[in-house]
């Protein structure tokens, strides 16, 4: 076990197991992600893509292994979860946006709370990532009066407000319209380009092909396999991996 | 001859004395939604604990306060406690020993046990997915139920809460049996000195009706507020009337409009 944590590595994970009762939704799964890399997820139903990419930033406790992130040991104590929230966004399918604060108060509030920014410093930065993500004419709306994919690129937006280093995607443009997915993984991508390390449970194998330096497949709770985005899709080595391609690509 | 049930010149007269008695109601209902509301908070932790030993008495006292009358409630509290030795002598007799004290207390805490599954059930009507979201942003458990958990359960529970308060004033015409002169105490005795049985109890109730619509006036403008989330905004608003405008001499057809957090279902 090395004292002095390396500075080019994002996330690391070993032996990480996850129980649920008696059903093992992880075990023993071992990822190691070098900084401003961008890892695809994808497998199965069921395979525990979701649950592995929530115990990164502890939303979901694990039951054995070790996770460090951004040098950061994730232990049970509540301050190193802080420090780890801190440093790492999260975007969900359904995207969870606050339904009672618009789309700038809903990047307001993490670094208002959090990092203690007054108003205008608060606003000015919102309305920053608003921009990034095309929004900067809708900050002030709320988002019952939004697209789906609007919805989508706010949560995006206020996520960034907190200029984590880390971003963790879980199926972000599954609970989409076919017209919006593009919108969405357009930012993503504008996004992958900026440097910051990315981890995303997608389908869109599209976007894994132009975007991931690696993708990952998970299958009952393991890493089947894992590559480089071209020899992931076109030579999969396991008879898993070719099952599942064959039939998410019909 | 008077047509009218009602006797003008009594109602008027008696305006002064059953003014007096809606104070006190007001009063005897104001107190007790203030300190049910406050005892409330701490008894719907405790119910939601997941540790048993602060959940089990936060929910007998519910099933409690909920299921006695609040008549007997008061009964209690005002013949009950003077009956305790050790009490009549102790500093909290200013509390029980006045007919008022023991009335705020009783409907305290019977204001607080139903309003504490009027907290838990709003709270627990917080999608779980926002909580989660802002947990993820590193948003602090307190600063999540004070900003994102409280603002949203308020929207949820507005209806049930706006029910309890309607409910528990007119509740208090009861207080009369421990010697307070409310507004039905006030009605009863104008009746017992004019023998007239429908002036003073049909102005009384004029004046309940008037109070609970105040209160109810309030809810609105306060619903309407928290909802403004929802609301459609002018320039929409006119977009769609000139919309209508626009196909005259067509059947106008209202498009669907998407209300609320309009969400896929969770598969
Ligand atoms: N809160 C929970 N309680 C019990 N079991 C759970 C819970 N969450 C997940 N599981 C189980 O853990 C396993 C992995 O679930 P997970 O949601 O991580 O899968 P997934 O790969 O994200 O699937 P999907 O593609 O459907 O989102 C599943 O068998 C699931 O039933
Ligand atoms: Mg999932």
């Amino acid at each position: 076990m090395t004292a002095v944590p390396d500075p080019g590595i994002a996330v690391s994970v070993t032996g990480l197991v996850k129980r649920y009762g008696d059903h093992a939704a992880l075990c023993g799964v071992d990822l190691e992600v070098r900084r401003g890399e961008k890892i695809v997820i994808c497998g199965p139903s069921g395979s525990g893509k979701s649950t592995f990419i929530r115990c990164l930033n502890a939303l979901e406790r694990h039951d054995a292994g070790r996770i460090v992130v951004n040098g950061i040991e994730l232990t049970g104590d509540e301050g190193t979860v802080q420090d780890v929230r801190q440093e790492v966004g999260m975007v969900f399918q359904h995207f969870n946006l606050f339904p009672h604060l618009t789309a700038l108060e809903n990047c307001m509030l993490a670094p208002r709370l959090n990092r203690g920014l007054g108003k205008a410093q608060a606003q000015a930065l919102a309305m920053k990532h608003l921009e990034r993500v095309h929004l900067a004419d809708h900050a002030g709306k709320y988002p019952s009066r939004l697209s789906g994919g609007q919805q989508q690129r706010v949560a995006i937006a206020r996520a960034l407000c907190m200029e984590p280093r880390i971003l963790l995607f879980d199926e972000p443009t599954s609970a989409l319209d076919p017209e919006m997915v593009k919108e969405v993984l357009a930012v993503m991508e504008e996004l992958a380009a900026s440097g910051v390390t990315m981890l995303c449970v997608t389908h869109e194998m599209g976007f894994a092909r132009r975007v991931a330096d690696r993708c990952v497949f998970m299958d009952r709770g393991a890493i089947v396999e894992s590559g480089e985005a071209a020899r992931f899709f076109d030579a999969p080595a396991s008879e898993r991996l070719r099952g599942f391609l064959a039939q998410i690509l019909h | 001859m008077n047509a009218l049930p009602v006797d003008l010149a009594l109602a008027w007269d008696s305006l002064p004395a059953l003014l007096r008695g809606l104070q006190v109601t007001v009063l005897i209902t104001a107190l007790p939604l203030v300190f049910g509301l406050a005892l409330a908070f701490p008894l719907c932790f405790a119910r939601m604990s997941p540790r048993r030993w602060l959940a089990l008495p936060a929910e007998l006292f519910v099933v409690f306060f909920r299921g006695a009358p609040v008549l007997i409630l008061l009964y209690l509290v005002y013949y009950g406690f003077g009956q305790i030795k050790a009490l009549r002598e102790g500093p909290l007799w200013v509390l029980f020993g006045s007919a008022f004290g023991c009335a705020i207390l009783a409907f305290s805490l019977n204001h607080a046990a139903y309003m504490v599954e009027v907290l838990r059930g709003s709270l627990n009507a917080v999608p779980h997915g926002i909580v989660e979201a802002s947990e993820a942003l590193g948003i602090s458990r307190r600063n999540v139920f004070i900003w994102v958990k409280m603002p949203l359960a308020i929207r949820y529970g507005l209806k049930a809460y706006q029910n309890e308060v309607v409910s528990f004033t007119k509740g208090t015409a009861i207080v009369s049996v421990v010697t307070i002169t409310d507004l039905t105490a006030v009605a009863n005795s104008i009746f017992e000195q004019t023998y007239d049985p429908f002036t003073p109890i049909l102005c009384a109730a004029a004046l309940y009706w008037a109070f609970v619509n105040v209160l109810r006036i309030g809810f609105d403008l306060w619903g309407r507020w928290l909802d403004r989330h929802n609301a459609v905004p002018p320039q929409e608003q006119a977009q769609q009337r000139a919309a209508v405008a626009a196909s005259a001499g067509e059947i106008p057809v209202p498009a669907p409009r998407r209300r609320s957090g309009f969400r896929r279902p969770v598969l």
